[in-house]
């Protein structure tokens, strides 16, 4: 019931920023927005894998979605933030942390509003991003969550390390 | 599917696998009256509750098999091995038929139409044979005798929580005969205190009726354990019908609170004495009376465990951070308090544990059923001894458990029992056995199966093995090195492919099972003399002895159980290492450096750590910064992110509130051997 509740399709969404491209999540996927506090690295995984933080007592696995994008790696400033997030994976839902450059406005949009992907001049991995939302003569992509984490994405990303390696 | 329907299906399972287990028994001592009622007592709540939640299969299924049973608890049929055998396939049915869509499986239906055509026949048969003329004269003789029956039932306040209506099995009750009613009101409240979903009224009835007593029970048949129930026979004839005992019946209810039994049995014996021509038999007089019931166990969701659990870990943690302020500040006032916090934490946090495990008898009846199966399969005669079956497991070691013991059991009675002609031949008693034995040592729980048959052929093994090209022809192995090979993937020594074992997958299925919950596998052979599997298992999974170790700037815990000594070294020392193998006491053990292998940047410290941990039957060194000490470690899951991340177990929550990571010291060397 629960997951039913949170599932449900809102029309807001919360703004962030990586690298020079601005990007939407639905706030369904949303449980908590932290400063960045220690990550404990764990060893012998991808660098995507950041590490884990304690959050209350549970511990989360964090992703740097930039670096999962493909974007150049810089270093962490006091903007960056997690990004704590309840998305299916293998059909539960899981929480999971994600390192962003810094979060911006919380836009209420209706469905109407947001434009199909773009498909041209992307330079990151698009098959995350489900629309387009115009905001101050600016895009926002709106990204879909559930689908980042689905165990296709991680397993293509690992296939993507390891032809790199 | 609704909630009630759920509940109904759990219910129904355990009341399946009771059964199971009653006729298991039954099977043994066929005579037993207790068994008997309780294989009909199940049947009837099957019947009932299916019948309650829309399982119509289910209800209609037992309705046959459940008159079978009450033919055998009344007397008028013997249980049979043939009546057995059909019980059994039944009780599998069932299991089936607790899907509501089961029958448009035509296989199902087609198994429902056999069994039922099976307990029809057990039916028809009883009325055929020369047991009829017996029934019936017993039936000739209940049919003449009236009697009165007296029944107090009170039932608990809470039983109209469960949707009972305790006026209808009043109700009932009248159907089968004349009746006087009484309710006892004297347990109810103040009208301030009065709560109107309790029931606070008892009742007594007189009853006259020609039904057997048995369908008196079986009117409380599904209250019986929330009431104070007394069923007992007064007279052997009608009594109502006679004015005086009526009249006098009555004026005691206005005195009295309760009926004394003295004053009906004198009242009674008015009665007889102006019956003078009638004998009366108050011998036969039947007291079933049930104590007030004490709800000795409750049935709790096993997410409500779960979610206690997560609570108690997490206030074991803030405790240790409270624990960690008070030495760190030195505040006096807190001291007293944060110890006592300490003190209660760690009794809950036993009582919380104690709370998942579950004794492993609950899954031995599986395990009986599938070696009487199975012997008769293969018509081999085995006889399967358990020895601490209270020994309590985690229920999701339990759960783990399950199969790779259901493996090793089948090839025990697949490859290690033999039949009865060679075993006679060999000089062993015909009937073979295996022993199950479970016990607690330390801080394991250990799992013993023992079978007396051939044993493992170790010359075949090693000949396999050579065949698999596992090992090569002229290298020499230890017995014990050779009986390892068997947990090797892919290797399975029957020559015959049978529908037990020997598809491929072996003992290696069940040593990767029993690792999966942190268990090690032993085995020991002899030939002709027997097999032993030794499982050592942890007592729990959620919380370990470890020690707490640093590297770079995370720590680490490893499990305690497998640390051996801790030597401190000069960092040069193992820089200087030829082949990472370094002297330690005279014995050469070969190292893993793990700042290096862990790709920890930084200088790494002048004095280092080698921690020597119990890998297989070896010793292997560990290099760290350095050692914090002992620490018990609450384990948490790392997440999906890292599910396939097999050399972190898990971590764990410190008291300052940062996450040490813990080693699965096995699994990392397990990798560093193979990469190397």
């Amino acid at each position: 019931m629960i997951d039913e509740e949170i599932l449900q399709t809102t029309n807001t969404y919360l703004t962030f920023q990586l690298g020079d491209e601005r990007f939407a999540v639905n706030v369904r996927n949303l449980l908590n927005i932290l400063e960045l506090i220690p990550i404990t690295k764990v060893p012998k995984s991808q660098e995507f894998l950041k590490g884990v933080i304690n959050l209350r007592g549970s511990v989360l696995g964090v992703i740097d979605i930039k670096i999962k994008f493909n974007f150049p790696v810089t270093e962490y400033t006091k903007e960056t933030c997690i990004l704590v997030l309840q998305v299916l994976m293998e059909d539960d839902l899981t929480e999971v942390a994600a390192i962003v450059d810094s979060v911006h406005d919380v836009l209420e949009v209706d469905e109407k509003e947001i434009l199909p992907p773009l498909s041209v001049g992307i330079k990151f991995k698009s098959e995350f991003v489900t629309g387009v939302i115009k905001f101050n003569d600016k895009f926002v992509m709106v990204l879909d969550m559930d689908k980042m984490f689905s165990p296709d994405q991680l397993m293509e990303i690992q296939e993507d390390i390891a032809t790199d390696a | 599917m609704d909630s009630f329907q759920k509940k109904f299906i759990e219910e129904a399972t355990d009341l399946i696998n009771n059964l199971e287990e009653a006729v298991l028994n039954l099977e043994k001592n066929s005579t037993n009256n207790e068994l008997i009622a309780e294989v009909f007592r199940i049947m009837h709540s099957l019947k009932g509750g299916g019948g309650m939640f829309g399982f119509d299969d289910i209800s209609n299924f037992t309705h046959n098999l459940e008159t079978i049973y009450d033919e055998v608890r009344n007397g008028k049929l013997k249980v049979t091995d043939d009546l057995l055998s059909i019980t059994f396939s039944s009780v599998d049915h069932l299991r089936s038929l607790l899907d509501p869509d089961a029958l448009k499986n035509k296989q199902i239906k087609k198994n429902n139409d056999i069994l039922l055509g099976r307990v029809d026949s057990v039916l028809k048969s009883t009325d055929s044979s020369e047991t009829t003329q017996i029934e019936e004269q017993i039936e000739e003789q209940d049919k003449n005798t009236q009697q009165t029956i007296y029944i107090y039932f009170a039932p608990n306040e809470s039983i109209m929580d469960n949707g009972t209506n305790p006026l209808y099995l009043i109700d009932e009750l009248c159907s089968l005969g004349a009746s006087i009613v009484f309710p006892r009101t004297s347990k109810v409240p103040m009208l301030s205190r009065f709560n109107s979903s309790k029931c606070y009224t008892a009742w007594e009835v007189f009853l006259v009726t020609e039904e057997h007593i048995n369908s008196i029970h079986d009117v409380f048949i599904f209250v019986e354990d929330e009431s104070e129930l007394e069923i007992s026979k007064i007279a052997d004839f009608d009594t109502l019908s006679n004015e005086k005992f009526n009249k006098n019946i009555h004026s005691l209810y206005s005195e009295k609170n309760h009926f004394d039994p003295t004053v009906i049995k004198s009242l009674i014996d008015e009665v007889i004495e102006e019956r003078k021509s009638k004998v009366v038999n108050v011998n036969e007089k039947l007291k079933i009376f049930t104590k007030e019931n004490v709800i000795s166990s409750i049935r709790v969701s096993s997410d409500k465990i779960d979610q206690l659990m997560n609570l108690v870990s997490e206030l074991v943690t803030t405790q240790a951070s409270l624990s960690l302020y008070v030495e760190e500040n030195q505040v006096h006032a807190l001291n007293q308090l944060s110890e006592n916090i300490e003190n209660i934490t760690r009794q809950l946090r036993d009582t919380a544990f104690s709370i998942s495990l579950i004794p492993i008898e609950t899954m031995l009846t599986r395990f009986h059923r599938l070696i009487r199966d199975l012997s008769s399969e293969f018509s081999k005669n085995i006889d399967f001894i358990t020895e601490g079956a209270e020994t309590e497991l985690d229920k999701t070691l339990i759960q783990g458990l399950t199969d790779p013991l259901m493996h090793i059991i089948r090839n025990s009675v697949d490859h290690g029992i033999e039949p009865e002609e060679d075993r006679i031949k060999s000089g062993k008693t015909p009937q073979g056995m295996i022993y199950l034995k479970a016990f607690y040592s330390g801080a394991n729980v250990v799992i013993k199966i023992q079978d007396d048959g051939r044993g493992i052929d170790i010359d075949r093994v090693r000949q396999k093995a050579i065949e698999k090209e596992l090992i090569s022809s002229e290298a020499k192995y230890s017995d014990k090195e050779i009986l390892d090979l068997i947990f090797i993937p892919g290797f399975s020594t029957a020559q015959k492919v049978t529908d037990v074992s020997g598809r491929g997958v072996g003992m290696d299925v069940v040593k990767r099972k029993i690792d999966e919950i942190r268990g090690t596998v032993d085995l020991e052979s002899k030939e002709n003399v027997g097999t032993t599997i030794t499982i050592k298992l942890p007592l729990t999974l959620s919380i370990i002895d470890g020690l707490l170790v640093v590297i770079g700037d995370t720590k680490y815990v490893l499990p305690l159980n497998l640390v051996e000594k801790i030597y401190a070294y000069e960092h040069n020392e193992f820089e200087n290492a030829f082949n990472n193998i370094i002297i330690v006491d005279g014995e050469q053990i070969p190292f893993y450096y793990l700042r290096d292998e862990f790709n920890i940047s930084g200088k790494p410290l002048n004095v280092e750590q080698l921690v020597l941990v119990k890998y297989e039957e070896k010793r292997i060194g560990l290099v760290v910064d350095s050692v914090i000490g002992e620490y018990q470690a609450v384990l948490k899951p790392l997440g999906k992110l890292y599910k396939n991340h097999e050399i972190i177990s898990g971590a764990t929550i410190l008291g300052d509130g940062t996450i040490a990571l813990v080693l699965d010291t096995n699994k990392i060397i397990n990798e560093l051997s193979f990469k190397n």
